[in-house]
């Protein structure tokens, strides 16, 4: 039973990796810019304040994670333009076994990208990590995780790609200012300080920092605030998902 | 092996399905028709378990249709397939969701690649297909893992005579080999290539039900005569008498004789 279950979810997450893979163009970007952004920013936010390098590294990969929601958010929703999904609903596949499938090239995907950004934010930026590679790779999962769920919620809420777009850039942006990524939140004024743990970014921008600082509590708790955020948005995509994506749906 | 009975749906104040009941046995091929909104896709949705049922019952081989859909092969009305993906990856992907492997999947993709003439689309995008190229995937697909149960809704929807050939080729040897058939279809002649028994739905009910000879036996064949510069047409049941009631007495030139038996698509419009 199991067995034949993992084969399933093999078949879907090795299709799904194939798509993924022959169109690039969004990962690509989402990669490219902030590693310029790095580059440019860097002596900038240097001269602005003390830690700028882990600032403008952290901050340009919260940021631009939490843009590829779109990957996310595209990877389902296409599923419904294509009719592939209630296509796959009518086999013997179960409504877990799907969101499995289609989660795990995704979630390899926002790993891959910010794994890059935190090599190349090493080896080129100039961030000298103090915490463990384990601490680091805990704190990407869960960011990973969480925008894995945030985006597949979002792709399960809107009607179209247009809306998918706007919600992706506006929510991506405001709620990562609002968190830090673009400006660290202790120069915010006080009643924005006040607002900013109310974004998932500032929790990710906390944690990303705190494991590079090598500083396991201020790593755990942002992590556990993030992943019940994403347990969240997690249920609600699965409720919404397995109603179905086609026509007599009310989506 | 397909029963259902008595299904009702409603969408909001739409009544998408009103005491739909619809049996079809192992080996029979059940031509679906109707109008559109007639509660035929509503149907399919429902036996592949995608939507409940207000009311009413579904079985598959006597199981419900959630826990049954491992015997069930849909072609969908829709094309249902992923643009950036080949025909190849296609098919291995839905047999291996049937849970085909190796030889197995092997031996099932080279059946339905040599019946659905896709061998020399296997390794191409299906975004690059026409549509009559990609309802064979579909087509194939449905067939692969060999169901009991075949859902073919509009399957040759804007296909060529060639695709139309040789689905209805392979339905007709699906159905020998024993699987019960529900194709929905707005091309009336089909059905009688297919040799369908016929299932027709109107105001999300069934309304006529049986073979095509029952259910053509009430209706009259037409026959078209011209005479000079006119043309005579009469509705009748001996057509062979009525010409020669007609020829017997005082007439003109004949130039042409017609007799047109009643079809399938006469039945639909004295029913519709």
């Amino acid at each position: 039973m199991i067995a034949e279950s993992l084969y399933r979810v093999l078949a879907l997450a090795r299709i799904n990796w194939t798509l993924r893979l022959r169109d690039p163009g969004q990962f690509i970007s989402y990669l490219l810019m902030p590693m310029i952004l790095m580059l440019v920013l860097k002596p900038i936010y240097n001269r602005a304040f003390s830690g700028g390098t882990m600032q403008v590294v952290t901050g340009m990969l919260v940021i631009f994670s939490t843009l590829a929601l779109a990957i996310v958010g595209t990877a389902t929703l296409t599923e419904r333009t294509w009719h592939t999904w209630d296509r796959l609903r009518s086999t013997r596949v179960t409504t877990a076994e799907l969101l499995v499938g289609k989660a795990l090239p995704i979630f390899v995907v926002l790993l891959t990208q910010q794994t890059i950004l935190l090599a190349y934010g090493t080896l080129v930026i100039g961030v000298r990590p103090a915490g463990s590679l384990w601490l680091v790779a805990l704190a990407v999962s869960a960011w990973g995780a969480t925008l894995l769920a945030i985006g597949t919620a979002i792709a399960a809420t809107v009607r179209s790609h247009g809306e998918l777009s706007a919600i992706c850039d506006i929510g991506a942006l405001t709620l990562t200012t609002l968190g830090g990524a673009f400006v660290p939140v202790g120069m915010f004024p006080g009643w924005l300080q006040a607002v900013a743990p109310v974004s998932p970014g500032y929790w990710a921008l906390s944690m990303l920092q705190a494991a590079l600082r090598g500083n396991v509590p201020g790593t755990l708790l942002p992590a556990t605030v993030l992943l019940t955020i994403g347990a969240a948005a997690g249920t609600y995509a699965i409720w919404r998902l397995s109603r179905g994506l086609g026509r007599t749906t009310t989506l | 092996m397909l029963r259902a009975v008595g299904l009702t749906k409603r969408y909001g104040d739409v009544r998408a399905l009103d005491g739909f009941t619809l049996v079809v046995e192992p080996g029979e091929v059940a031509g679906l028709v109707g109008h559109n909104g007639a509660g035929k896709t509503t149907f399919v949705e429902i036996v592949c378990g995608l939507v409940r049922a207000d009311a009413g019952t579904v079985t598959i081989g006597g199981r419900a249709p959630r826990s049954a859909r491992g015997d069930l092969g849909v072609a969908p009305q829709h094309i249902a397939l992923y643009p950036g993906a080949t025909a190849r990856e296609h098919l291995v992907l839905y047999g291996r969701l049937a849970g085909l492997r190796r030889a197995a999947l092997a031996a099932a993709m080279d059946e339905v690649v040599e019946a659905m003439l896709l061998t020399d689309l296997l390794d191409r995008r299906a975004g690059l297909l026409s549509g009559g190229q990609q309802r064979r995937i579909q087509a194939a697909i449905a067939l692969l893992h060999r169901p009991g149960l075949l859902l073919l809704d509009e399957p040759t929807a804007g296909a060529d005579p060639q695709t139309r050939q040789s689905l209805l080729a392979a339905v007709r040897r699906r159905a020998a080999d024993g699987a019960a058939v529900v194709y929905t279809t707005h091309y009336l002649p089909e059905l009688a290539e297919l040799g369908a028994t016929l299932a027709v739905a109107q105001g999300g009910r069934i309304i006529a039900r049986g073979t095509s000879e029952e259910l053509l036996s009430g209706l009259t064949d037409e026959v078209r005569v011209h005479i000079d510069d006119k043309e005579l047409r009469m509705r009748t049941n001996d057509a062979a008498k009525t010409l020669v009631d007609l020829l017997s007495g005082p007439h003109g030139s004949v130039h042409s004789i017609d007799i047109r038996k009643a079809s399938i698509d006469d039945l639909y419009r004295s029913l519709a």
